[in-house]
């Protein structure tokens, strides 16, 4: 009997194909993980305390939150959606309107955010914040 | 003359190298998270709904956590230690981005005692980290 030698094929160089897969989608991963660490947030603009701002009592809105997160407009107790209407209203006729928000030390930083970004939304240029009990 | 013709090799990319390019990629992201490790405290997130990205290149977190006890980069500071620590970051690089992340039942006063120290540091913008709302 003849024994026939097989001949070996050379290693497919493309053989490596699902190595890549799986590098790649590592890869991916990674990239994804690394954007969840981005911070979002708001951007603000800290107040001077050593220079204050004067600014004419006509413009000037002021809204305090309560150690227990009661929001008051002008030294009224106030809801959200009041406080909004409030703001647009002032908006309308003071262009020059400032929003001073007064927030109690024991008010939760939640209560703070919710108006900040309520203030945001409206696109009011002209704010300034501070604990109460603070000279502004 | 006689012409023999030889069969022609099919043209072939070879994919054994994508692999290696693959896995040095790899390494290299994993190396680049590793530098921009981060401490993270477990605190419940604010949240809101229309938020901006306030990351910059070069950042500064502050955590402020329910009892008040504030952290930076893990290690647990009072206000003086704060101080120092904003101070030194912005000296070395001013454009750095200082972002103050307090737990959403965080009372204001402790929120507003990193408030204070950036204000004695002359420091204007400061990113307020909140979580989107879903």
């Amino acid at each position: 009997m003849i024994k026939l030698k097989e001949r070996r094929k050379p290693d497919d160089p493309g053989d490596s194909g699902s190595l890549n897969d799986l590098s790649f989608l590592l890869i991916v991963f990674f990239i994804v993980i690394a954007g969840f660490n981005v911070n979002k947030g708001f951007l603000m603009d800290l107040p001077d305390a050593s220079r204050p701002r004067i600014v004419q009592t006509a413009d000037l809105l002021k809204c305090a939150i309560s150690d227990s997160g009661e929001i008051s407009l002008n030294g009224e107790i106030t809801t959200m959606e009041a406080l909004t209407e409030s703001v647009l209203e002032k908006k309308r006729n003071n262009a020059n309107m400032t929003f001073a928000l007064t927030v109690s030390p024991g008010a939760e930083w939640q209560r703070v955010v919710d108006v900040i970004h309520e203030i945001r939304r409206l696109e009011v240029s002209n704010f300034s914040f501070k604990m109460g009990g603070e000279q502004s | 003359m006689i012409r023999i013709s030889r069969p022609r090799k099919k043209p072939m990319i070879p994919m054994s190298s994508m692999s290696d390019i693959g896995f040095l990629l790899l390494i290299f992201i994993m190396l680049i998270s590793l530098i921009n490790q981060r401490h993270e405290v477990p605190i419940e997130y604010s949240e809101a709904t229309r938020l901006e990205k306030t990351q910059e290149s070069d950042n500064l977190e502050i955590w402020v956590e329910t009892n008040g006890r504030l952290s930076v980069d893990g290690q647990i500071v009072d206000d003086a230690k704060l101080e120092s620590i904003i101070a030194a970051a912005l000296s070395e690089k001013p454009a750095t981005r200082v972002h103050v992340i307090a737990d959403r039942k965080t009372p204001y006063r402790h929120v507003n005692r990193v408030v204070r120290v950036l204000q004695a540091l002359q420091h204007r913008t400061v990113s307020f980290v909140v979580k989107e709302a879903l």
